[in-house]
């Protein structure tokens, strides 16, 4: 057999890099924690599932279209999302997921020597992408579990090539309300991109929070991020975007990769759009089951931090990483809290009302079984 | 400052008449790199010994890459080499030389694993396949310190400090903390120093408003998967626990986005704070003719996805227990010699630690000798009077878990899992009597 030379071919900097591996499937971690059942609370996925249009689309999607090719910008989308936002298609690019969105506006601003701004206890893929990528990523510590705009704007420099702002942020759920996020932007003059992440923009009922789609024509160095995984349910598809102002977004296009999204996701997505009852129905869903768990956590005597989004934080007396194998072996799985550097916090995102019971009777016994180590 | 990335390479055949080349390259590269005469000499003795060897080794001329890595506090010769067979043997601790042509040609190796500070073997797609040797600098050792003044717990900030920062923390803890709670480099200021400026160490320490040092945190990579700490340390008086709590937060989250998978507590002291590491176990550990309780203290950073481990049936109850115990997910694959082929020599590594009178042999090279190999290494290390032997192998590997029956046999008793200490989980074992 051939050997394959791996000395000379791998860059020095990929052979310090470990690969990302994610989690297993839920029947892999199922027979591995040997439970019968796994309660999801751990993605923040929607548990009602996708609006009723986006259902019946998967439902019926004929498998002869599998084998055609699905539009390789996601025409209809983006007219569809330029009706609805008052932009111009081209204002908008599709990805494989808001991730991969992450990826393309670092692709196109950075290079050798530059550097990004974010949160250190934010979503997690502003600052893996610039790393890998070989750019610096700056974080700026959250001020009273948000993002912290004056010293944000102090971090910046003459290689600071884009701010990423998190609104709502996960996992605090904290916000910045129109004002702030203006002042933001006029102090920031047009000198770098801001992106701001909506991802869990449809559960926000809060008056005062942004719409990032109209202060577009304001700024045109803001750039939003929105997702169809959270809101829409359509997370197994992979669907997210962005838009921004037409010369920008003409940059971000060099860098997309065209096709990334499939058919089956932009039809289900089409679908979707404009469908304010299920965002009403679900954010009555989260309102009342977070309502339920704050009352419960409360009784076992838990610190917990929530904002908005679809997620609330709980602060254990014990390791978030053990909870979360202890939760495991009784069939819950939530996320652990060490990686957004919130040690011995776990999130929980609301599920149906069945889930947040067997969350709550889980995590009782374990704390009434005490530490264990 | 110096330039890690000035690394120097030497290529050049296995041919003798190469030698003169050789030494003058690793005598040279090492002093640029900081070692003082001795260290430099003897580093120069052992790439003789190595290249001389691979010369003998070889029929045709293959190519052999010599790097000087600079690791500010050490210098890292690596040997790679391509096609060449080598007997590992000699690299056992307790490798018996016989005077013959064959035993004389592997005695350049002992010379040269004697002659450094460490010295390992690798093999592997990324690296190839070679020696490493490493000879650290000589530091003058430090008197323990005590601020005069007691830092203050209230208004406290963390960040990591400049090189004389690290030097009053390390003194300072020397001055505060028995022995017993911190690795021997701490005796060594500015070796620390130079630790901290090669990336192996990171340290983390909490100032109060007027500069005193606080409290502090350290920690090193262990292997990719692993993150060692130590501490916390903590000099003020009021708001102990509170402040060590600040700083075992602090330094979780700075590793917590890190390649590694776990964290462990290798020299945890009083004030470390409850429910942030988990106990795997304690071993009774023996030091200065007292009995002390060594935990082992452990915390993952990530979610545990479950693995699948090696075992042999003789210790497959012990992992089951263990498992049940943690609530860690894993697959047991057995495993067991069924008459295949075995390589006539095997070779265990052995790791020593003098200030805790303790060596942990590690299984490097499958070999059908490993019996009798492993009871020549008790055998030494006894009369060595080490105090405390653990051995350890990796579940990742099949080949580590089937030498169950030849460490019982040795007299060793599984003790700990460590999670991912290694390619998967390692048992530690201790030595019965």
């Amino acid at each position: 057999m051939l050997n394959v030379p791996l000395t000379t071919l791998v860059p020095e900097y990929i052979k310090k890099f470990e690969a990302y591996i994610p989690s297993r499937p839920d029947p892999e971690l199922m027979k591995l924690y040997q439970v019968d059942h796994l309660w999801r609370l751990n993605n923040n996925e929607n548990p009602l599932g996708p609006p009723e249009g986006s259902a019946r689309i998967i439902e019926q999607f004929p498998p002869k279209r599998a084998s055609i090719y699905p539009s390789g910008d996601s025409y209809y989308l983006r007219v569809k999302l330029a009706e609805r936002f008052d932009l111009d298609p081209d204002q908008i690019i599709f990805g494989n997921g808001a991730n991969e969105a992450i990826a393309f506006v670092i692709k196109a601003f950075c290079q050798e020597g530059d550097n990004i701004i974010t949160a250190d206890k934010t979503f997690a893929v502003y600052e893996w992408v610039a790393e890998f990528s070989g750019f610096e990523a700056r974080l700026v510590p959250l001020k009273h579990f948000g993002f912290d705009d004056e010293q944000m704007l102090a971090r910046i420099d003459e290689r600071t090539k884009i701010l990423f702002v998190c609104n709502p942020n996960n996992p605090t759920g904290t916000y910045w309300d129109e004002p702030k996020l203006r002042r933001f932007l006029d102090t920031v003059a047009g000198r770098q991109i801001v992106v701001v992440d909506e991802a869990y923009c449809e559960f926000v009922e809060a008056p005062d929070y942004p719409d990032g789609m109209k202060l577009l024509k304001e700024y045109p160095n803001l750039v939003t991020f929105r997702t169809f995984s959270k809101m829409y349910a359509l997370a197994g598809l992979r669907i997210g975007y962005l838009a921004g102002s037409r010369d920008v977004v003409d940059v971000i296009r060099r860098t997309c990769i065209v096709y990334s999204v499939n058919g089956l996701a932009q039809e289900a997505a089409l679908a979707a759009i404009g469908d304010d009852e299920h965002v009403a129905r679900t954010r009555r869903h989260v309102t009342a089951e977070k309502s339920y768990l704050l009352r419960e956590l409360a009784a076992l005597g838990l610190e917990t931090h929530a904002g908005e989004g679809c997620y609330v934080m709980v602060r254990l007396p014990m390791s978030d990483t053990l909870v979360y194998r202890r939760l495991m072996a009784k069939g819950v799985m939530i996320r652990t809290m060490t990686g957004f550097r919130f040690p011995n916090w776990i999130r929980v995102s609301i599920g149906v009302h069945d889930a947040m019971e067997a969350f709550i009777n889980s995590l009782g016994e374990i704390l009434a079984e005490g530490n264990g180590g | 400052m110096q330039d890690r990335k000035t690394d120097i390479t030497l290529s050049v055949e296995t041919d003798i008449k190469f030698l003169p080349l050789v030494l003058s390259f690793s005598e040279s590269s090492s002093r640029i790199f900081g070692l003082q005469d001795a260290d430099a000499l003897k580093l120069t003795l052992a790439s003789e010994e190595v290249f001389a060897y691979l010369c003998r080794m070889t029929k045709d001329p293959g190519k052999v890459t010599l790097t000087m890595v600079n690791g500010f506090y050490y210098a890292l010769l690596t040997v790679a080499f391509e096609g060449i067979d080598f007997d590992p043997r000699a690299f056992n601790l307790t490798a018996n030389v016989s005077p013959d042509e064959e035993g004389l040609e592997e005695m350049g190796l002992l010379i040269a694993a004697r002659s450094v500070d460490r010295m390992s073997i690798f093999h592997n797609a990324m690296e190839g396949t070679g020696f490493a040797l490493i000879k650290e600098k000589t530091y003058p050792a430090a008197e323990p310190w005590r601020s005069e003044e007691v830092p203050r717990a209230e208004g406290v900030t963390f960040g990591s400090p400049d090189a004389e920062e690290i030097k009053v923390f390390v003194r300072s803890i020397a001055g505060g903390y028995n022995s017993f709670v911190y690795p021997q480099d701490f005796r060594y200021p500015g070796k620390v120093v130079d630790m901290v400026e090669s990336g192996e160490y990171g340290v983390l320490t909490a100032r109060d408003p007027k500069g005193g040092i606080a409290g502090g945190m350290v920690w090193r990579s262990s292997g990719t998967s692993m993150i060692e700490c130590y501490g916390p340390y903590v000099f003020v008086e009021e708001g102990r626990a509170g402040l060590a709590e600040r700083l075992v937060a602090e330094l979780i989250s700075a590793v917590a986005r890190s390649e590694a998978v776990c964290l462990m507590n290798r020299y945890a002291t009083d004030d470390l704070p409850p429910g942030y590491f988990e106990t795997l176990g304690t071993i009774d550990f023996a030091l200065a003719g007292e009995k002390r309780p060594w935990k082992f203290l452990f915390r993952q950073l990530r979610e545990d996805p479950g693995c699948r481990v090696y075992s042999h049936a003789g210790m497959e109850d012990f992992l089951k227990s263990q498992y049940k115990k943690h609530f860690l997910a894993r697959q047991i694959v057995p495993v067991a010699y069924e008459g295949e082929r075995q390589n006539p020599h095997s070779v265990f590594g052995a790791a020593f630690q003098h200030n805790q009178d303790l060596v942990v042999l590690l299984p490097l090279w499958d070999g059908a000798d490993a019996r009798e190999n492993l009871a020549r290494h008790i055998e030494a290390l006894r009369a060595e009077g080490i105090a405390n032997i653990l051995l350890r192998i990796d579940l990742g590997h099949g080949w580590q878990a089937r030498l169950y029956p030849v460490i019982e046999a040795g007299g060793f008793t599984p003790s700990i899992v460590i999670p991912y200490r290694g390619k998967a989980d390692c048992v530690l074992f201790t030595l019965k009597g």
